[in-house]
């Protein structure tokens, strides 16, 4: 009995011994190689910048002082392929119990997986014209202080959660193209609400410097019941949206000039057409004062149910100081043309920076 | 008389090569990744973002002097055909939009050697190469120094 005793006491020693030892070589020694190899095949690089912007506007006899969206970046390298990219914004919600809300508008995983071509997962901007795939949030990268109607008005989607194959600076035209399929209009962040997918495919080349000519296609089921803007959609739409752009920014001169087309087909409505285009010219006087123009318009067919139907005209006339790259201040007046509010006179100015 | 009009020639001549040299750029790179060769208009597309994988696959590093260096400076107009807040605006708009990795940027041209002798697929711009021993200068277009 005696004899059994010690016999288990050596055994559970010997167990202890060699637990630890297993412990040893199945934890520890993975973490210290994975330490060890982590160290010397990269070094991690991130970023994090911001971009806010202060306002004050006079519409309807009344001055008024605000601020915009804080942006919050976030950029990083994380090994030789892989990149991530974050963008959130903390904006004033009326709605919200705090009466301001958190909106996460980009969260990019990227990885290259030849040259320039590249496998991104993630919320995207949808590549769907030059000012979506070009500017984010960021005011002090606008040529202007708002974004064209056709943002303002919902004519495209800003955002697609999906995956895309993308590839850049292709050949002596420097070809560029944009593959991506998302959940679609009306889905949550994490969930399709149908079967459906959206589907993006852009391309755009750089014939020569600084002109960039691009053109998209998008195609979208949106389902009945879906939920957009706010708006409950009920019926159910088959959307195609196809976009050109032109976009040149020059020592001197500035022209960004986009169109959407948008054919919305409904059971019972059949297929309404909505044509939002618009042209934006700058011209540096010096290096860092622009003065700029921008035409807007928006043209429902009519018997569009998808769209808040208001066909609409807007003239912009402005004036940007670069203090510096960090750093802008502008002067703009609108004039917008309603069918269903008429006229609307409105001075901003707004002193945009990134820190 | 002769020997005195030969030594003013001599130094005449010196003189405009000092002078054709300023402004002059030099090219570095770590001894791996980058080619020895580069012709002036892949070295901007590299610059640029344009081009991001040397031809052995492996990734390229850009290293920059700080645009407020006069190095920098040169490098901007000379290279980017930009003023320098337009080559910073340039490199914050291509990060931020998730198109290329930001460039590294040095206060001076030591830390800047160090970095690229220190990361293998690294280049950098600088106005004269101080000998180091993982660096080498890329010919550009036949030349070592480019304006």
């Amino acid at each position: 009995m005696k004899c059994n005793s010690i016999i288990l006491i050596k055994f559970r020693r010997m167990y202890m011994l060699m637990s630890r030892r297993l412990k040893y070589i199945c934890f520890v020694i993975p973490i210290i190689i994975l330490l060890f190899f982590s160290s010397r095949t990269f070094s991690q690089n991130t970023q994090i910048k911001g971009f806010i912007d202060g306002l004050v506007t006079h519409e309807k006899s009344k001055l008024s002082f605000g601020f915009g969206e804080q942006d919050l970046f976030i950029a990083s390298e994380i090994n030789d392929r892989l990149s991530f990219l974050g963008e959130t914004v903390f904006r004033y919600t009326p709605s919200s119990p705090t009466a301001f809300s958190i909106s996460v508008e980009r969260v990019v995983i990227k990885y290259n997986i030849k040259d320039n071509h590249n496998l991104l997962i993630g919320k995207h901007h949808t590549p769907i014209n030059y000012w979506n795939d070009t500017y984010h949030h960021g005011r002090v990268f606008f040529p202007t202080i708002e974004r064209p109607l056709l943002f303002s008005k919902n004519i495209i989607p800003l955002h697609t959660t999906g995956i895309s194959i993308q590839g850049h600076d292709l050949g002596n035209l420097k070809f560029g193209y944009d593959l991506m399929v998302g959940n679609g209009l009306g889905s949550e962040e994490i969930f399709d609400n149908n079967k459906s997918k959206s589907l993006t495919a852009a391309i755009h080349i750089k014939p020569v410097e600084r002109l960039r000519l691009g053109a998209s296609y998008y195609v979208d089921v949106i389902s009945k019941g879906s939920k957009i803007h706010d708006r409950v959609i009920n019926r159910k739409v088959n959307q195609n949206l196809i976009t050109a752009s032109v976009a040149y920014f020059g020592k001197k001169l500035e022209v960004l000039s986009e169109g959407t087309l948008s054919i919305n087909r409904t059971d019972s409505t059949g297929r309404k057409k909505t044509l939002a285009p618009y042209i934006y010219t700058g011209y540096k006087i010096t290096e860092k004062l622009v003065p700029y123009l921008r035409l807007d318009n928006i043209h429902y067919q009519k018997g569009e149910l998808y769209y808040d139907k208001d066909n609409m005209t807007a003239l912009v006339a402005g004036m940007r100081y670069q203090l510096n790259y960090l750093a802008v201040i502008k002067l703009e007046y609108r004039y917008t043309h309603s069918e269903l509010t008429g006229d609307g006179n409105k001075l901003t100015a707004q002193f945009a920076i990134g820190f | 008389m002769a020997p005195k009009i030969f030594l003013v020639l001599i130094f005449l001549s010196i003189g405009l090569v000092a002078k054709s040299q300023e402004g002059a750029l030099t090219v570095i790179s770590n001894q791996r990744g980058a080619p020895a060769i580069l012709k002036y208009s892949e070295l901007r597309s590299i610059l640029m973002g344009e081009k991001q994988r040397w031809r052995n696959g492996s990734k390229i590093v850009i290293a920059l002097m700080k645009t407020n260096t006069a190095t920098g400076k040169i490098t901007s107009e000379k290279i980017y055909d930009m003023s320098a807040d337009e080559l910073n605006k340039f490199w914050l708009a291509l990060v931020f939009q998730g198109k290329a990795p930001a460039p590294a940027f040095f206060n001076t041209a030591a830390e800047l050697q160090n970095f690229v002798s220190q990361n293998p697929g690294a280049i950098g711009i600088v106005d004269q190469l101080s000998h180091s021993d993982n660096l080498r200068t890329i010919i550009i277009d036949g030349k070592s120094r480019i304006l």
